[in-house]
């Protein structure tokens, strides 16, 4: 009986895998396809499994610069992100008075902001900063990196706050006992303990800086600074797409993702085994 | 112990990537300023920003050859199709804008206009054909990139357009279109598309297409009232009950249809022959919609390019060396022909090798026989937010009457902001 | 001397986050607050006139976005709870120790790097051709039908895809939860007997309690932001019955360029939101179990 029902589950996941992944099919096998065959089926598989189109995209979105661009910006804020971040929530959840929880509310309630409203001024703020304090923060890594971390700070202390209530606080008494100063607390019990849900928001913010055109093509102007999805945009006209270099380029930019979320997933599996024991 | 030593590393790491960090900003802030070590008159590097990504390669290519010409730069910078007013517009906003950049004529034109460069005086604007300059308050502010053109889009081993005169003919042509099993007529469901483009020929048979917008927008005349519209709703009639609901096509789908021949007509203009190229040999033609009598294709000039006045003295200087060398070189007038793929504006420059789209609207508007584009001039941002919805509860409805759709446009065109 | 050190600690680890957020999000902010009392078409050079609050008068009177507004409450609604059961039955079912669980995790993952406009175009072609052609030769004509040309499922395809992006990424979170909670707990519980009800309802649940503040919140102002998906797969219609919230400021903003309007509609819909949600988060958090 046990048994059956696991075939069950087991079979249902798959269906269900299957099911979540036909708009992917989609996207795969259209970038192997002409226009005219897109047009003929764009269900079928395509007529060759030519990687001409792979070679083409790679080649107009000067995909090796593109992918250093973005793995660049997007590792810098994350370390950014994770380090600021967890101290921050770290800081408000142990300091639970007035001025945390304000803060705390400000940091959340303005994830509901449409980032639309908010461009027109970033956009003046960024070049006041640039003209009068000399600091470049357009058409450079850094001042996207800055205006990243910025914009997804928020999210990563509320998914860190809500996560520190779960450590124990006894043990950040006793090692205060023993002679630890906040910073050492923090480092060395508390951020330890904080390894699955820090995997979690490098998963979750990764996707969404890696993937992120908008603000970066607000900021970045130059080609060489170019990430991938801003250096698609060659197949992104007004009415129409170029459809297989756009699917060719998108199932290229999004390997490296998969392949991140192939390894991280497995530390916040192993995570709960070695958790217990600490 | 291992804690300790992990929290050095990842100290010691941001650190590093601080230093990177301020690092690069140093670099690109001194980038612009490298000019004037070259010995001969070297000028500033300059940029260009337009929203055609179909000529994005093409672009930089040219960006290239210019380099080797003369020594001079220009930066392309690029942004996908729908995205380029938001970037622009951004961009201008923080104090980076371009040092060249593309606007679309009529409303867009105007409502960027603090920030033309007067380029009256210069000698690549003398070569533009009469009627194709675009001036405000008597001065020339920008240079057309070429002009384009849209009508009936046939395929000529389907369609007789000595046939096709009036809406009598045109239902008929559908009906016996339908007989056959093929789709006599296509509009596709983007706003553009759906509405903005085949509402424009009431618009330009007018007498004076620019004062009858403007009283539509003093509320003084009404499309429904007018004879080309009232016709023009006769024509939506036809088209909805004889033809593909327009809503279940993309611009793909259609211009595949059209490719495949399971669709005779569609409304579109030269810009699409791009699709065809994909599929085998087709002959297309261009027509004009027969409203009213019209035999003429909308033709104009859909976008210019501009020297942004708030460059530096030195970058407007560049700016003008650049289109000197693109509007008067043999290689720039060569790239603007044949790589670009534009139909020129100027007289200067002579067409060859057009895809019979563009051969069609070059003939045009050699002969004058042409009527202008009216859609650029009605209120910013009307077509996609008011008139489109009209247009798809025209076709999601087969109750509803041409005349009413008229008077549904009046009711929102009238409501709709205007400047 | 204990207080200054403890505030001192308290600045040194807080402030760094706090400035490059004011700088990026709050400044801004306020500055388009002061954008909402000024008729202004976004354009620099362009005048910027003081109108009071003229611009507010204004949106209270435009029926359109009233009907965005509530489209978009109605939206959230319907997706908050589609994305969370999802999230919710997918981690329970990627943690229990199936075979295929590895790979299925993955696999649910992938909707959510597809994003924006190509996501949309291919859902597009889904709803277009596909329903088409399984109502077509399945006789279910009913139920599979181009729902984007029907403004009252319009709204249900734009939720479909939603929660296919999202439910991946809820999934994340509340694995993160699942995996939190301590292996001596389950096992407890399995030696006095609980069958699986009890099990999720008794222990899961209530320690799964800060995963649902955080997934509900993020399902909710993901919902309340749509943009992307609403662009490409509808672009607002049939008949602007899927216009929502950032579309139509959107459109304001960029499409008649009235910079004030839009930025006064934000504004409104971000104080009415700010506060239903802050609620919502207060109300979650005070359920949540300290340990």
């Amino acid at each position: 009986m046990k048994k059956t029902g696991k075939w069950i589950l087991e079979a249902l996941l798959v269906v269900i895998a299957l099911l979540f992944l036909s708009p992917i099919y989609i996207m795969i096998v259209n970038s192997f396809k002409t226009r005219s065959e897109l047009y003929e089926n764009a269900l079928a598989l395509p007529s060759s499994f030519s990687f001409e189109y792979y070679a083409q995209a790679m080649q107009k979105m000067n995909f090796m610069t593109a992918f250093g661009n973005s793995l660049f910006v997007t590792l810098v804020s994350l370390l950014f992100i994770v380090v600021l971040a967890s101290m921050t929530a770290w800081m408000l959840v142990r300091s639970n008075n007035r001025l945390s929880q304000i803060i705390f509310m400000v940091l959340v309630s303005t994830m509901l902001i449409p980032f639309q409203t908010l461009m027109m001024p970033l956009m003046q703020v960024m070049g006041w900063i640039g003209t009068t304090l000399h600091i470049p923060m357009l058409n450079t890594h850094g001042g996207l990196i800055f205006m990243n971390v910025g914009f997804h700070a928020s999210m990563a202390v509320f998914l860190y706050h809500g996560f520190i209530k779960s450590v124990p606080i006894a043990l950040e008494e006793a090692a205060t006992l023993d002679g630890c100063s906040k910073f050492g607390v923090f480092w060395r019990i508390v951020f330890p303990m904080l390894k699955t849900i820090t995997i979690t928001v490098a998963i979750l913010d990764v996707i969404m800086m890696w993937n992120d055109y908008l603000l970066p093509s607000l900021t970045l102007s130059d080609k060489g600074l170019r990430t991938i999805p801003l250096s698609t945009f060659y197949f992104f006209g007004e009415f129409t797409i170029v459809w297989n270099l756009a699917m060719a380029g998108l199932t290229l930019s999004i390997i490296p993702v998969v392949i991140f979320y192939f390894i991280a997933q497995k530390h916040i599996i192993k995570g709960v085994a070695e958790g217990a024991v600490k | 112990m291992t804690k300790i030593k992990r929290f050095i590393s990842i100290t010691i790491t941001s650190v590093m990537l601080l230093t990177i960090l301020s690092a690069c900003g140093g670099n690109n802030a001194d980038k612009g300023g490298s000019g004037g070590d070259n010995g001969s008159e070297k000028l500033p590097k300059i940029s260009l920003f337009q929203s055609k990504v179909e000529i994005a390669d093409q672009l930089e290519s040219m960006a290239k050859k210019y380099k080797e010409e003369t020594g001079n730069e220009i930066d392309v910078w690029g942004s996908a199709g729908d995205n380029y007013l938001t970037q622009l517009q951004a961009k201008l906003n923080a104090g980076e804008g371009p040092t060249i950049f593309g606007v679309q004529t009529g409303a867009e034109t105007t409502k960027l206009q603090s920030y033309y460069y007067d380029m009256s005086n210069e000698s690549y604007v003398k070569n533009i054909a009469p009627n194709m300059e675009v001036k405000i308050d008597g001065k020339i502010i920008g240079v057309p990139t070429g002009v384009e053109g849209f009508g009936f889009v046939y395929n000529k081993a389907l369609v007789d357009p000595s046939k096709i005169t009036d809406l009598a003919s045109f239902k008929a042509f559908l009906e016996e279109s339908k007989a056959k099993g093929i789709n006599g007529f296509s509009l596709s469901q983007e706003a553009y598309f759906l509405i903005g483009h085949i509402l424009n020929t009431p618009f330009a048979l007018q007498q004076d297409p620019l004062g009858f917008i403007e009283k539509l927008n003093k509320g003084e005349v009404k499309m429904a009232d007018t004879k080309e519209f009232q016709e023009f709703g006769q024509y939506m009639e036809a088209i909805r009950e004889l033809a593909k609901n327009p809503l279940e096509v993309t611009y793909d789908k259609q211009m595949g249809d059209f490719a495949t021949g399971k669709t005779a007509i569609v409304h579109q203009g030269n810009w699409s022959y791009g699709m065809l190229q994909d599929y085998k040999d087709i002959d297309a033609g261009m027509m004009a919609m027969p409203l009213a009598g019209n035999t003429k294709l909308a033709v104009d000039i859909p976008a210019i390019w501009v020297i942004n006045n708030k460059a530096s003295a030195d970058q407007i200087k560049a700016a003008n060396a650049f289109f000197e060398w693109l509007y008067n070189s043999e290689t720039g007038k060569n790239i603007i022909v044949n790589e670009f793929k534009f139909i020129p504006a100027m007289t200067n420059i002579e067409t060859s090798n057009l895809d019979p789209l563009s051969q069609a609207v070059s003939e045009a508007t050699v002969s004058g026989n042409t009527i202008p584009w009216a859609l650029t001039y009605f209120p910013q941002g009307i077509i996609q937010n008011d008139l489109a919805p009209v247009a798809q509860e025209f076709f999601l409805t087969p109750t509803m009457t041409g005349d009413q759709l008229l008077k549904k446009l009046d009711e929102v065109w009238a409501k709709a902001p205007k400047q | 001397m204990k207080a200054i050190k403890n505030r001192a600690w308290y600045a040194l680890f807080t402030a760094p986050l706090l400035l490059i957020f004011s700088i990026v999000v709050l400044v801004p902010f306020a500055i388009g607050i002061y954008y909402s009392f000024i008729s202004w078409d976004g354009i620099p050079a362009n005048p910027k006139v003081f109108v009071g609050f003229d611009n507010y008068v204004h949106v209270f009177q435009d029926d359109r976005f009233m009907k965005s507004a509530w489209l978009t409450i109605k939206f959230t609604f319907l997706a908050l709870v589609i994305v969370n059961i999802m999230g919710l039955a997918l981690s329970l079912l990627v943690t229990s120790k199936l075979r295929t669980s590895n790979i299925a995790r993955t696999l649910f993952f992938m909707p959510n790097l597809i994003g924006g406009l190509i996501l949309g175009y291919i859902w597009k072609f889904i709803f277009t051709d596909v329903f088409n052609y399984v109502g077509e030769n399945t006789g279910m004509g009913s139920i599979f039908f181009n729902w984007l040309l029907n403004p009252d499922y319009a709204l249900y395809a734009i939720a479909i895809v939603f929660a296919w992006q999202m439910a991946g990424y809820t999934m994340i979170i509340y694995i993160a939860g699942i995996q939190g909670i301590p292996d001596d707990l389950m096992e407890a519980a399995k030696v006095d007997g609980a069958n699986a009800w009890h099990k999720l309802t008794k222990i899961i649940f209530p320690l799964l309690m800060p995963s649902f503040t955080i997934c509900l919140f993020l399902t909710l102002s993901g919902a309340f932001k749509i943009f992307d998906v609403n662009l490409s797969l509808t672009g607002g219609g049939p008949i602007n019955s899927t216009e929502m919230f950032a579309m139509n400021i959107f459109n304001e903003i960029f499409g008649y360029s009235r910079y004030g309007i839009g930025q006064a509609k934000a504004i409104l819909f971000f104080v009415l939101v700010a506060a239903v949600t802050l609620v919502q988060v207060y109300i979650t958090k005070k359920r949540e179990v300290q340990m």
